[in-house]
């Protein structure tokens, strides 16, 4: 193993879980998941030279998040409608809860649904928080907003996750 | 109607404010019902996540990517600058502005711009930003790789024993279609070898532009077009090599 790859090893690899799991959300649980992470890894690993001392969490989650926006653009060049992306979309919507005030009894599945059904802006920003334990800045970092925006987005995630939650009828 | 501090709660909640800005929430939450309730939120919120799903890397994808890694670390030393006087320090800041120079030069060429496409493609790739997304020197593994990654399935073949070494694959854009590129290494040099289907378009003849040559042929529904800065002679056997191997298909 030559220097650059022990090193990548050492410093990138550890992240290789947040990487997927950032992948599986982002794509709302699909198989290209697979795809995105082994581009991203690659990309990273080829950019890894100029990379200089920074967090590499949110340096290599930033990466994951390019590819699975640039495989999106693919997707819509060359196919009008994506259905697996829809597919997903329904399933997450539909379901009703009926119980009230999940957020308290909700198993873990409801929660993936609801986290699912989250548009992708406010879905990215509630899953580097509450799963990747991120601080705003982190966050900022991987999604290239400025600070300001990820509170508010996290803000209006986070209410719209408890509305999903709570059968839609207490949103804020 | 929304309590002015609510993002200044939920930064306190987060543990995103200094000691100072923290006892400033502190007492502000203390008379505000609606930041209370966003604190009571914040804490229902958290015990719920913990039941979110934390996907974990399957130990197959995991291996995949670090063989991956394992065959890019030893693509490396291709990347290195050219030997042609124009790509003398090319990893340079010099160098980079020459590429950026000769890029500015090409989109202005009054040329067939599927010339100007591959020339671009074939110095971007060049450029190590993107060579190979499959290295391999095995065509079975180049080969089926591209069955989901472009819309054609080119001729793969190694030609090792003829000098010219299969080292991978990728997918690239060419005259705004998807085009399979098989990459091989023919001493020095890198040959790009495009595939993209074919759209009853004319291809141009063995063009060349800034010292790369480019051959186009038709085949099997198929536009191809080597790039490489071989020499011609080199270049025109590649060809035929890889005519041969289709024609076997």
């Amino acid at each position: 193993m030559d220097e650059k790859r022990r090193r990548f090893e050492a410093l990138a690899m550890p992240h290789l879980d947040a990487a997927y799991n950032l992948a599986r959300w982002l794509t709302r649980g699909g198989a290209e998941a697979d795809d995105i992470v082994q581009e991203a890894m690659l990309r990273a690993f080829r950019s890894f030279d100029g990379f200089r001392g920074e967090a590499v969490r949110p340096w290599l989650l930033a990466i994951v998040r390019n590819c699975h926006r640039s495989a999106l653009e693919q997707k819509k060049r060359h196919a009008a409608a994506p259905l697996d992306d829809r597919d997903d979309m329904e399933t997450a919507a539909e379901d009703p809860t009926p119980e009230a005030n999940a957020i308290r009894q909700g198993d873990g599945r409801e929660l993936d649904k609801a986290l699912s059904a989250l548009p992708e802006e406010f879905r990215e920003v509630v899953i580097l928080r509450e799963l990747e334990e991120m601080s705003y800045r982190d966050i900022a970092a991987v999604t290239g907003a400025p600070i300001g925006t990820v509170m508010s987005r996290l803000a209006r995630g986070r209410a719209l996750l408890k509305a999903q939650l709570t059968g839609g009828s207490h949103g804020m | 109607m929304a309590c002015e501090e609510s993002l200044k709660t939920q930064a306190y909640l987060d543990g995103e404010l200094d000691a100072g800005q923290a006892l400033e929430i502190e007492a502000h939450l203390e008379h505000c019902a609606e930041c209370q309730a966003l604190a009571a939120d914040h804490a229902d919120m958290k015990a719920a996540m913990a039941g979110a799903t934390y996907h974990r890397v399957p130990a197959a994808l995991r291996a995949k990517i670090g063989n991956m890694l394992d065959a890019e670390a030893k693509v490396v030393p291709l990347k290195v600058p050219r030997k042609t006087g124009f790509w003398l320090g090319a990893g340079s800041g010099a160098g980079g502005m020459a590429i950026a120079a000769a890029l500015a030069f090409l989109v202005f060429m009054p040329a067939s711009s599927v010339v100007n496409d591959l020339a671009e493609a074939h110095v971007r790739s060049l450029m190590g930003e993107h060579l190979i997304d499959v290295a391999s020197s095995d065509h079975h593994t180049v080969k089926p790789w591209f069955a989901g990654h472009a819309d054609v399935s080119p001729p793969a073949e190694d030609f090792k024993a003829e000098g010219f070494t299969l080292i991978g694959g990728r997918a690239d854009y060419v005259h705004g279609s998807r085009a399979a590129v098989v990459v091989y290494r023919h001493g020095a040099h890198v040959i790009n070898l495009f595939t993209w289907a074919d759209r009853n378009t004319r291809l141009p003849g063995a063009s060349s532009r800034d010292g790369y040559r480019m051959v186009f042929w038709k085949q099997n529904d198929l536009d191809l077009a080597a790039v490489s800065d071989v020499d011609p002679g080199e270049l025109d056997r590649f060809v035929a090599l890889v005519k041969k191997s289709q024609s076997r298909e």
